[in-house]
């Protein structure tokens, strides 16, 4: 009995009471779908009648799918250019705003901010106007400035529309990526900074020998997000291209959407939204490991 | 002190619980958001029934055209289906028929005398197996070339017959710096248009019909090839505004060039009148329309149309509660109220005598030209089952964009039937 009291005073559970709810739904939203979409990868399923077994079938359709890999193409690309041009953007930003010569920082730090509040929908919509072939913001400006030749179909054309798309996602998340950096930079002790100062360091050697190297483990947690956010990336396609035009732009999640609620084959829907996990998992953890390895070189 | 309050709870939740079994509610779900054309339609249809059954309260759920088919996919899977909900018939449909969530309700139109309120023919898409599992709710649709009059007489053009005569047209518009056709393809079905004509001009309706019933027919067949060279050699032409295979019909982006005089044609279901009445009024005095010329050499009769006989269903879910009520409503959605409503938005009634109503001459013009119609093939994509019905408008919409030559499109939609059908 006195044990029991015990353990109800205790720390730990005090923990798991207050932690309870948000595991509870935690696990009912991000972990149970795992089993149960690998449970119906294995069905035909329409998503609302009955669910046949059909073992190994859907699987053998998805690696025999060429729509499935040029997805996972275009998200390899997505991966590439999210990381490439996202992550070195922001801490240019960053480092820009957290300079003390930098007139209205607060300022500039607003504005650069606005996108990441905008709703993904709304900022899908809004460059779709941008882009709009014939009344765009994008085509007139070149028409108007005589440059007609460089006024392109952005979204119709398939070789230009997955990269059309990406500038707006660039648009989007850098200012992410910058309030991260923003912060890690303010978190630099002063002294490190003023200890270079004094051995003589000027503007780009204090970035390259204090200021990277102190945001190595942010620009590597900032890299595995954008990593993982790119190879699930929906909502910003879904808006300006919906995947199209046939399939040029087409990433794994808008795939897997239009197998499980368009053509109602919610059981190979499910079959690329496994595939999509396992993709991300080893993709992220070989980063890490690769990240890892690297660093205890150094 | 603490039971006090857990019984006063329990005592509020009593409360709530019977006031929502009092008031009886039926929820409706449609496409028929704020600026739709049929709006004005079910909102006077709702007050005059809930004034006529006190204590009935109709829960009206408008959603955008496609989340719409999204949303309620989601809701039928997860049983969570609302009592009346808006469909097109054909194949999506009957995935909903065949997994018993929607009720028959041939009997109960047929005891009700409700039936005699429409054709046989506007029924065609709700009717599977012998039952009846939906009442067309507001446009008789065929799909038909419409053009601007003055932009015609201006540059002195006689309406094509034939496919060369369009050609002849198109190549005047150009000249004077007009598309030919306006045409917003990011959605699709709207491209298909084009496609569905030609293969009807070129091989006949047979030739639809016989590939997706499986009867002897197949999606390569040569007229769906032919229809995909004529479509490349338009596009190659310029009949079409640049960016067209991004253009959204859904923002309106096609009807803007049509509307400015930049662009002379539009081929689009006769719901067209209707938008053009709800956006732009004083255009209306400026559109007529011809039907789709004809092949040279072609069989297809060129009075047959593509289009839909009754264009949106109201079907009544197993799930709901009280039946006759839902059936009820749907009498005042399709009385002769409703239909004088239809006819003042530039509709088509699809009800017994709904054309009679008509006084605008573009309309009537349009509703003889629909019944004059030798053959009038449902859209593909409502016809086909869902699955390829997706098939078929990403073929057709790589044909207009140039990623896939004619044969690959029609052997890839082949070759999915044939899978899709186990062959």
């Amino acid at each position: 009995m006195n044990k029991l009291k015990q353990l109800l005073r205790s720390d730990k559970v005090a923990a798991f009471v207050f932690l309870a709810p948000a595991l509870f739904f935690f696990g009912l939203y991000m972990i149970a779908p795992v089993p149960m979409s690998t449970y119906y990868s294995l069905h035909r399923w329409s998503g609302i009648g009955e669910k046949i077994y059909i073992g190994l079938q859907n699987w053998g359709e998805l690696i025999k799918d060429p729509i499935f890999w040029l997805s996972f193409k275009n998200n390899l690309k997505l991966v590439v250019v999210s990381i490439g041009t996202q992550l070195p953007v922001a801490l240019l930003l960053a480092v820009f705003l957290s300079s003390k010569t930098t007139r209205l920082a607060g300022l500039f730090k607003t504005i650069y901010f606005i996108p990441l509040l905008f709703s993904s929908v709304a900022i899908g919509v809004m460059w779709r106007y941008i882009y709009d072939t014939n009344f765009g913001l994008v085509n007139v400006f070149l028409r108007n400035v005589g440059l007609f030749s460089w006024a392109k179909d952005w979204l119709g054309d398939p070789k230009l529309a997955l990269y059309s798309v990406m500038v707006a996602i660039n648009w989007r998340f850098i200012p992410f990526y910058m309030i991260l950096f923003l912060a890690a930079i303010v978190a630099i002790p002063e002294e490190l900074f003023e200890a270079a100062m004094i051995d003589g360091a000027k503007g780009i050697q204090v970035f390259r020998h204090i200021t990277l190297p102190m945001l190595r483990p942010t620009i590597i947690n900032a890299a595995v997000l954008s990593l993982v956010g790119a190879l699930k990336f929906f909502d910003i396609i879904f808006a300006m291209t919906g995947g199209g035009p046939h399939h040029a732009s087409e990433l794994m999640a808008t795939y897997m959407y239009k197998r499980s609620f368009v053509d109602f084959r919610m059981g190979y829907g499910s079959t690329v939204a496994v595939a999509i996990f396992l993709i991300a998992m080893v993709l992220s953890l070989a980063f890490l490991r690769f990240t890892r390895r690297s660093s205890e070189l150094d | 002190m603490k039971r006090t309050g857990l019984v006063i709870a329990v005592l509020a939740l009593c409360m709530m619980l019977s006031g929502a079994a009092l008031a009886q509610t039926i929820e409706v779900w449609h496409i028929y958001v704020s600026n739709h054309q049929t709006r004005p339609t079910l909102d006077h249809a709702i007050e005059r029934f809930e004034a006529a059954n006190p204590g009935v309260k109709i829960e009206s759920v408008p959603i955008v055209n496609d989340e719409y088919k999204t949303k309620l996919m989601i809701s039928m899977g997860a049983g969570d289906e609302p009592d009346i909900f808006l469909s097109w018939g054909g194949g999506p449909l009957l995935e909903y028929v065949n997994a018993g969530k929607v009720w028959d309700m041939k009997d109960a139109l047929e005891e009700t005398g409700l039936k005699d309120n429409f054709m046989d023919v506007t029924l065609g898409p709700v009717n599977f197996n012998g039952g009846i599992y939906g009442v067309p709710l507001n446009n008789v649709v065929g799909a038909a070339i419409f053009y601007r009059t003055d932009i015609f007489e201006r540059l002195g053009l006689e309406i094509p017959t034939t496919l060369e005569e369009l050609y002849e047209v198109a190549e005047v518009l150009k000249a004077n710096n007009i598309y030919p056709f306006t045409l917003a393809n990011f959605n699709r079905w709207t491209g298909s248009m084009f496609f569905m004509y030609l293969v009807d001009r070129i091989g006949g309706p047979e030739t639809f019909e016989n590939a997706a019933n499986r009867t002897g027919g197949a999606f390569n067949d040569e007229p769906f090839v032919r229809a995909g060279e004529i479509i490349q050699d338009m596009v190659d032409a310029g009949f079409f505004p640049p960016g067209f295979n991004s253009m959204n019909e859904d923002y309106g982006q096609s009807r803007t060039l049509l509307y400015t005089g930049q662009a002379a044609m539009y081929l689009m279901g006769s719901w067209a009148t209707a938008t053009i009445t709800t956006e732009n009024p004083d255009v209306l005095e400026n559109i007529d329309f011809f039907l789709f010329p004809a092949v040279e050499g072609g069989k297809g009769d060129p009075t047959n149309m593509i289009g839909t006989p009754g264009n949106n269903y109201f079907s009544i879910s197993n799930k709901c509660e009280n039946k006759e009520l839902a059936l009820e409503f749907l009498r005042y959605m399709t009385d002769s109220t409703s239909a004088e409503l239809l006819v003042q938005a530039n509709a088509i009634p699809p009800f017994v005598g709904g054309g009679d109503l008509l006084t605008n001459p573009l309309m009537i013009k349009l509703f003889e030209t629909v019944q004059a119609a030798n053959n009038v093939q449902l859209w593909y994509d409502q016809y086909l089952p869902p699955e390829l019905a997706q098939v078929h408008l990403d073929t057709t919409q790589a044909i207009f964009g140039g990623t896939m030559t004619p044969q690959e499109a029609a052997d890839a939609m082949e070759a999915a039937a044939q899978r899709f059908y186990n062959e």
